[in-house]
């Protein structure tokens, strides 16, 4: 006899969903992750409509209004340098500056690390042994070498500064990957990918990959402060932005030489670097949590 | 922003003073502390301690108080005896000098007219390699050639007479031959003791000086600790028992830890805090006018600045008095030619249209521009070194060139080796460039715009200066030759090779219970015998 | 594994070949040589300190020669520090930075693992945030902020410590710049564990053992504590090999006498045996530590096997 299912159940029956949409809810649900994804959108919208809305160019100095506090006067609300620039479209204009650098340097060296830890984690043997070895030659020059290197040959464009700096953050990228590829490797569903034939190639980014996804999101978001501030460095050696462009680590380090004299100098620049920061590590964390499919 | 100019010209023509006057003189009624240790911050790590191969200041700082040459310098910038008690001039270009009989290496051994002899030839010698041999030699006769191994050592004019009498030649009446010796490369040098331990002779239980202390301790890049010589002919006066040496690069730590103590002496301020300083540790800062200009080198040889109305133009418009007050804000003083103040051999020069109002000196500077074919929006190229100070100064420049001139400035910032090299090669526009005097005579300074010499980045050369300035080493009179040289800087400053634009000063802090540190010591010499520490 | 070990530990000569002629040709290619200076040096004392220095052979003889010195343990003569050799320069500075870096990386590892399995216990609690908004002021703000700031407060206004100087590693000289160090290196040590911690607590066999009705400390330490430590162990090999040989703000703003400093001065100088020199150390460090987490991975997971 047919068993009959009775309609309701069929009715009740919730329709399908993806993964994404579970990762999204999970994700909204995590306070401190959503506020901080508002924060960080505000900052971006206002360091790029910012400077268009403000009197001052960034560039224009004042040997009158020279090392100032915050003050109303000539809409001078974050002060000014000790140049009498506006410390504002400054700050606006250099966030401009970290931020694209944040995120361009950050794919490219993420998409390396990835990649690079990935294959030679789960490729193993010779491979695995060459390719590591690679990242221990990188590791052990010193930067400053490679930066001026690479300033003298290749010139001093902007993406330029990205480049050098993704040079030096994928291989720790690589290195955590790679760890966590191992011990992937030797669970038992990829044993049992195998077993059925599929090529290692799909098993890599099928399999792999996605359950990298939570290490790799922490450590991307690991990475991003990290590069910004490795442009800070950069800049201060000569080799990043040039003047009278300017970034927010750029800002941060003038302002730390005057911090006794003029914290303002290192109070706005240094709330905008933090907050931003603290965001992206905040968001970083969610988003793995959200990802995590066996969140609870 | 202390002037003692006159002070220091009557200083400096007193030549005969009685030997012990001037070590640490302390004024009656000073009370001195028990525990006599000084701990001084000195820049970079010193780049070597003996006294033929030192270059940079902080070495020169250190081997100072443990070396003495024929003469010394105080830290009021006067020239006084040192190991030569006296001294006569038999000709223009001879000086006979008598050494004290009391004078010894920190080893007991005394020191004869013959230790002079072998530690000039040490120094000048190719062998020796020493990178400052050329700045110090064309003064002493047959130096040059003897530095370029051209000429063997014992034909370099310098000769022992007896024990203690030495005879020392020069090419050309020197007038500041006195301030010259008294520099450490041409102090006594042991040969035992090199022969002995060859390369080694500068570490610690091996180096043997004949200056009022001695290495104690040498840690690298942590400390060099210096201790009083007892063999020291004027050790009595020699307040100090103990003086550390720190080499604290970042100019932010060093004063960070003269506040909390850990020093008494920061080598420099961190730009733009001098100010800030004056009004929180009035009794400790210090300021005092340095024999040093901070100029930009301009490449003569350059499409743009080929014409001498735009160079012209350029240095005009640039408003020196705010750059001074405003913009570094440290006392230091404006300058428009390339003599210092407080320098002998010449006069301070000037152009004319340095007393203009601005205003004027816009227009005319306009003039010359159009009359130049120099449009506004024309680009200049300018190149520096990594440094806040330097940066500031920079875009101070690259803001008046644009306002009042129209023209856009792109600005290359670079490593310092990187900067040397570009502008030995020529291969810049305008560069940042500073120069500190290696001696306190005006040809220091001329030598930066001279035809052919190696200090001249500009490449300009105007051969009737030049003519100027050899007559002026020639003549005898010091007031024909200051008259020679001051109209030869004039004429030269004419072609507007270069763009002066301050003299340097020595914003300094050290703490007010170390007394004998003057202000009027314009080359930065201060030895730790003229120091001492006031009961606190 | 020890057959690994010894085939790792072979490994480093061709690694060290490969860093030293890649260093030794980037060195000679940058613009700049060690004795341009203001001054000008006469061309005979140019060419005596390029025979001094054998600068006056060709590239590849100079090779040679350095390679030559270095199988004799000889790292050569410093061209900027005349009276030191890059031996004595080396084993000064290296018992510095590690006293420095190694305690920092103690006190972090210590720190962020506890913080970050606290944190991973009561996940997105009050307790989580708070957590790691201390873990993370390391990550978030600049070292060359933390640095005058932890003087500024501890050396200027409390005066219980000196602000810099290094004084023969008196421990009064060492708590700031370890201080500054660690905090850094919590951040990151922190929040992977955290991150780890939290993905391994949601895996099947923890979800057997809470049905076992094991208690949650025992769950923690024994079983999951093991495979979320991997990511640490990973992140941990970095670090370490940055906070002892490239420190520099740390040296530069506490005036220590250590490696980082000595890198970045010696590039700058075109000192290029001492850069050559701290770059073999450098490289041994660096071989030394990641043939150690790739051990601890072994331990650590049973299931990785070389």
């Amino acid at each position: 006899m047919p068993y009959l299912i009775p309609k309701s159940v069929t009715e009740i029956a919730p329709a399908a969903r993806s993964p994404w949409l579970d990762a999204r809810q999970r994700f909204v649900r995590n306070r401190a992750a959503l506020v901080s994804l508002v924060i960080l959108m505000l900052i971006a919208l206002t360091c790029l409509v910012g400077p268009w809305l403000s009197p001052h160019a960034y560039d224009d100095t004042d040997w009158n209004l020279m090392g100032i506090g915050p003050t109303w006067d000539h809409w001078h609300l974050f002060g000014t340098d000790e140049l009498g620039r506006d410390l504002l479209v400054r700050t606006l204009i250099g966030g401009r500056i970290s931020l694209t650098v944040g995120v361009l340097a950050t794919l490219v060296s993420v998409s390396l690390g990835v990649a690079w830890g990935a294959v030679a984690g789960f490729v193993g043997g010779k491979v695995d042994a060459f390719m590591m070895r690679i990242v221990d030659i990188l590791y052990a020059i010193p930067y400053l070498l490679i930066a001026i290197m690479m300033v003298t040959i290749l010139g001093r464009d902007f993406y330029l500064v990205v480049l050098t700096i993704s040079a030096f953050s994928w291989m720790d990228m690589a290195r955590v990957v790679r760890g966590q590829t191992l011990s992937i490797k030797s669970k038992e569903y990829i044993e049992a990918a195998r077993a059925i034939g599929v090529p290692t190639r799909r098993i890599i980014f099928s399999h792999v990959v996605p359950n990298l996804l939570g290490i790799v999101v922490i450590y991307t978001s690991i990475t991003v402060p990290g590069v910004i501030l490795t442009e800070s460095v950069l800049s201060f050696l000569g080799l990043g932005v040039q003047e009278p462009m300017t970034s927010w680590g750029v800002l941060i380090h003038d302002g730390a030489n005057v911090m006794e004299s003029s914290p303002w100098m290192i109070w706005f620049p240094g709330a905008a670097l933090t907050l931003t920061l603290y965001c992206a590590n905040f968001l970083g964390d969610g988003m793995r949590d959200a990802l995590d499919p066996k969140t609870r | 922003m202390k002037l003692l100019t006159l002070r220091f010209v009557l200083a400096l023509t007193c030549a005969f003073i009685a030997p012990g006057l001037w070590a640490a003189q302390v004024p009656k009624g000073v009370e001195l502390a028990a525990k006599q240790e000084l701990m001084r911050s000195n820049g970079a790590e010193p780049e070597t301690l003996d006294p033929a191969l030192a270059e940079s200041v902080g070495a020169n700082q250190i081997t100072r108080d443990m070396f003495e040459g024929l003469t010394a310098t105080t830290s009021s910038g006067q020239t006084v005896p040192g190991v030569a008690v006296s001294w006569k001039q038999t000709n223009p270009t001879t000086w006979v000098f008598t050494l004290r009989k009391d004078a010894k290496f920190s080893n007991g051994e005394p020191i004869t007219a013959e230790d002079f002899v072998y530690g000039w030839r040490r120094y000048l010698d190719p062998k020796t390699a020493s990178p400052y041999a050329t700045t110090l030699a064309p003064f002493i006769l047959n130096g040059m050639e003897v530095a370029e191994g051209k000429m063997p050592l014992t034909d370099l004019g310098v000769k022992a007479l007896s024990k203690d009498q030495l005879e020392v030649k020069t090419p050309f009446p020197v007038a500041f031959l006195l301030d010259l010796l008294s520099n450490t490369q041409f102090a006594p040098i042991n040969k035992a003791v090199i022969d002995k331990f060859g390369k080694d002779w500068t570490k610690p239980g091996n180096m043997v000086g004949n200056g009022a202390y001695v290495m104690k301790e040498w840690r690298v890049n942590s400390a060099v600790v210096l201790e009083k010589n007892p063999q020291y002919w004027d050790a009595k006066s020699v307040q100090l028992n103990k003086v550390s040496y720190l080499p604290i690069e970042d100019s932010n730590a060093d004063v960070k830890m003269f506040q909390s103590g850990e020093t008494d002496y920061a080598y420099v301020l961190p730009p733009g805090s001098y100010e800030q300083f004056k009004k929180s540790h009035p009794a400790d800062i210090k300021n005092g006018p340095m024999l040093g200009l901070r100029f930009y080198a301009l490449n003569n040889k350059d499409p743009l600045l080929k014409d001498v109305r735009v160079r012209k133009a350029l240095s005009m418009v640039i408003d020196r008095d705010t750059l001074a007050s405003k913009v570094t804000a440290d006392g230091q003083i404006p300058a428009y030619g390339v003599i210092v103040k407080g320098i002998s051999g010449a006069d301070v020069t000037a152009y004319d249209w340095a007393a203009w109002p601005m205003e004027k000196r816009v227009e005319e500077a306009k003039k010359l521009m159009a009359a130049a074919g120099v449009k506004p929006g024309a680009k200049l190229n300018f190149t520096y070194n990594t440094d806040q100070y330097h940066k500031k100064m920079a875009i101070f420049a690259a803001s008046e060139w644009k306002t009042k001139l129209g023209l856009e400035t792109e600005m290359e910032n670079m490593e310092f080796k990187v900067l040397l090299k570009k502008r030995h090669d020529g291969e810049f526009q305008i560069a940042r460039h500073g120069w500190v005097g290696d001696y306190n005579d005006a040809t220091t300074f001329l030598t930066l715009v001279q035809c052919d010499s190696d200090a001249n980045d500009n490449k300009n050369c105007n051969r009737k200066a030049e003519d100027l300035i050899n007559q002026g080493n020639q003549a005898l009179d010091p007031a024909k030759r200051k008259a020679l040289l001051t109209s030869a800087a004039k004429l030269v400053m004419e072609d507007y090779p270069m763009i002066p634009l301050l003299q340097y000063t020595l914003p300094r802090l050290v703490k007010s219970y170390v007394g004998g540190y003057f202000e009027s010591n314009p080359m930065d010499r201060f030895r730790s015998k003229d120091l001492y520490i006031i009961k606190h | 594994m020890w057959k690994y070990t010894l085939r790792r530990i072979l490994a480093t000569l061709p690694t060290l070949l490969t860093v030293i002629t890649v260093c030794y040709l980037m060195l000679h290619l940058t613009p700049g040589g060690p004795f341009d200076s203001e001054r000008k040096v006469s061309a005979a004392v140019l060419a005596n300190l390029q025979a001094k220095y054998h600068l006056d052979l060709p590239l590849w003889q100079q090779y040679l020669y350095y390679l030559n010195n270095l199988l004799h343990g000889d790292l050569g003569a410093s061209f900027r520090y005349a009276d030191w050799s890059v031996n004595d320069l080396v084993a000064k500075a290296l018992p510095v930075s590690l006293l420095i870096g190694g305690l920092s990386m103690l006190i972090a590892v210590f720190a962020g693992v506890v913080l970050g399995i606290w944190a991973a216990l009561r996940q997105n609690s009050w307790l989580d945030h708070a957590l790691m908004i201390f873990c993370n002021v390391g990550g978030s703000v600049p070292s060359f902020v933390i640095g005058p700031l932890l003087v500024t407060v501890f050396a200027l206004w409390l005066k219980w410590l000196p602000s810099g100087g290094w004084n023969e590693g008196q421990w009064r000289f060492v708590v700031l710049p370890v201080a500054l160090l660690a905090v850094i290196n919590l951040s990151t040590v922190g929040r992977v564990m955290r991150g780890s911690l939290i993905e391994v607590l949601s895996s099947n066999f923890i979800l057997a053992a809470r049905a076992k009705g094991l208690p949650m400390s025992t769950i923690v330490l024994r079983h999951a504590l093991r495979p979320a430590l991997i990511p640490v162990v990973s992140v941990l090999g970095p670090l370490a090999i940055s906070s002892i040989t490239a420190a520099v703000v740390t040296e530069t703003w506490f005036s220590l006498p250590g490696l980082g400093k000595l890198i970045v001065n010696g590039a700058s100088n075109r000192d290029y045996t001492l850069v050559l020199g701290l770059v073999v150390l450098v490289t041994f460090v660096a071989v030394l530590l990641n043939l150690l987490v790739d051990l601890a991975y072994a331990l650590l997971d049973p299931k990785i096997r070389y």
